[in-house]
């Protein structure tokens, strides 16, 4: 498979979203709204739900497959107001000791207007901070696109996995092109320079595992897909139930701070600081 | 302010002492012939109009730090073409260029003191790719962090940054977790930490470190967001508003405290920082 075909079934309009996992692995899934500031932002998904027998808070960017869905959820883009919503119900999560998942699947962080008029760039900059502050365990995973900043606002967590066919870059395609050659329409060259395929991530170091896709993709069998993720999202959280607050929060510290290690730049690169 | 005007002497000092920048003939702002002496004497604001040219790093450390005082730190830390990126132009060869003309990396830091108070300085440089977040940028930054963290030194940014490197990929975007962890530590030491905003501050750069600032403080009419002007077209086919995304948007908007002339920032770093220790 190509680089490009890869993309594409991240894309896929056919691929699952966050509730067509969440309902899957959390049938009473209750999903709550708002960031208590002044909107909801329909572009993030957040609830509660029982998961192996413990309340757990579910986030995820969620996509529309109808034209009036995808306006609807502005094609899983967050405006500041999501990334707000998103540390309201971490602060539930942490005042009840309810674990985290967040599933990622997203394009980008809104690029309009009203997003920068509102601070979207401080929204995403307080959240990836305040992220390393939870004192519960947060598993995340990438299940389609994880594009830039706006997929990491949702994304530092003790544990990053990602699906098979999802990808993980610091730009969309179109945008690095957009960036690099001035011409977005060098999106093809721009995704194969990127790296940005599960596996190609998962050697870099940047997550924990790539969880199988079924036969034909995700978009082929969603209860195979939820079941597969389910099972990987519950190996990853297990041994972090264990661990104490301070514990979570220096192996999350640690996780970041370290994550470029493989790459050994020189000299004195990693742990061992003058 | 008396506070400002005791701290005047030491700015012609400062500004006797910058290194020269290359200039136009004429100002980009107003059109007017421009002197380099006066202007270097103006910390590179022009006389006329206020237009506040770009600097890179060096001259931004002759202009924070007293004279003598800067011992830079890792400098030596080098870029890795970790991605094999070779079009539309290998990033071993960018990066070795650049090195070539003197430039080191994106972000450059140290410590030195300000009117005599010991702080830790990170400067962007636009000059490097674009003063991209790469991974010895997110390094030098993370690092110097976790050091004024743990010996309560207050902290000074000077951002100018297009946002995260592609050339580096997602360990490029990686840089914002690992920089903000370390300004976590910061606040959480109750470390102070001034964040300057000069032109320009966008992407991943202000999606991180840039406005998490204790205090923001922006320089005049400098661009300040998160997606760039053109890309917000392409998307959206939205016309904006002139003025879009400058420093005085970003203060109407709640974003910066302050729009501040640079010719004012030195004293009022140094007052920032005898009222915060």
């Amino acid at each position: 498979m190509s680089v490009w075909e890869i993309v594409e079934l991240a894309r896929h309009p056919q691929r699952p979203y966050s509730l067509d996992y969440i309902r899957r692995i959390a049938p009473d899934f209750i999903e709550l709204h708002g960031d208590r500031l002044s909107a909801d932002d329909p572009a993030l998904v957040a609830g509660i739900g029982t998961w192996h027998g413990r309340t757990t808070v579910f986030l995820g960017h969620q996509k529309g497959r109808s034209m009036k869905d995808r306006v609807a959820r502005n094609w899983g883009m967050m405006h500041p107001e999501g990334y707000r919503k998103a540390l309201r119900l971490a602060h539930h999560a942490a005042k009840f000791g309810f674990p985290i998942i967040s599933l990622i699947d997203t394009p980008g962080a809104y690029p309009g207007a009203g997003a920068e008029e509102r601070g979207i760039a401080a929204a995403i900059a307080n959240a990836i901070m305040e992220w390393f502050r939870i004192p519960v365990p947060i598993v995340a995973a990438v299940i389609g696109e994880g594009g830039s900043g706006g997929a990491l606002g949702m994304g530092v967590a003790d544990r990053v996995i990602m699906l098979e066919n999802s990808i993980y870059s610091v730009a969309s395609p179109e945008a690095a092109a957009s960036i690099v050659w001035r011409d977005n329409t060098r999106k093809v060259e721009a995704a194969e320079q990127l790296q940005l395929t599960s596996r190609e991530i998962l050697a870099m170091g940047v997550v924990e595992e790539v969880v199988p896709e079924p036969k034909g993709s995700a978009s082929a069998n969603y209860d195979a897909a939820a079941e597969a993720l389910d099972e990987a999202l519950h190996r990853h959280m297990r041994p972090l139930l264990e661990l104490d607050a301070s514990e979570l929060r220096q192996h999350r510290y640690d996780r970041f701070r370290y994550i470029d290690s493989l790459v050994h730049a020189e000299p004195h690169f990693g742990p061992k600081i003058d | 302010m008396a506070i400002l005007e005791r701290h005047r002497e030491q700015v012609a000092i400062q500004g006797g002492d910058l290194p020269e920048i290359l200039l136009p003939t004429n100002c980009p702002g107003c059109g007017i012939g421009l002197e380099l002496e006066e202007l270097r004497a103006h910390n590179y604001v022009c006389t006329h109009c206020g237009h506040h040219f770009r600097l890179g790093a060096d001259v931004w450390v002759a202009l924070i730090a007293d004279s003598g005082s800067w011992n830079e730190r890792w400098a030596d830390v080098r870029s890795h073409d970790l991605l094999d990126w070779t079009v539309p132009k290998p990033y071993q060869e960018t990066v070795e260029r650049l090195l070539e003309d003197g430039l080191n990396e994106a972000v450059r830091t140290g410590t030195c003191t300000l009117d005599g108070k010991p702080i830790w300085l990170a400067t962007f440089d636009f000059g490097f790719v674009g003063g991209t977040l790469s991974i010895v940028a997110g390094e030098r930054l993370a690092r110097g962090m976790e050091q004024a963290a743990s010996s309560g030194t207050p902290y000074v940014l000077i951002s100018a940054s297009g946002g995260a490197r592609m050339q580096e990929g997602v360990l490029a975007l990686m840089q914002l977790a690992k920089v903000n962890a370390a300004v976590g530590r910061l606040h959480d030491a109750g470390v102070p930490y001034f964040s300057v905003l000069t032109d320009p501050t966008f992407g991943g750069t202000a999606a991180s470190l840039a406005l998490l600032g204790d205090i923001n403080i922006a320089e005049p009419g400098a661009s300040i967001g998160f997606t760039g002007p053109r890309v917000i077209k392409q998307a959206t086919y939205a016309d904006l508003p002139s003025g879009f995304q400058s420093a005085e948007f970003q203060l109407a908007h709640g974003q910066v405290d302050m729009v501040l002339p640079r010719t004012e920032l030195r004293p009022l770093l140094a007052h920032l920082l005898e009222m915060h220790t």
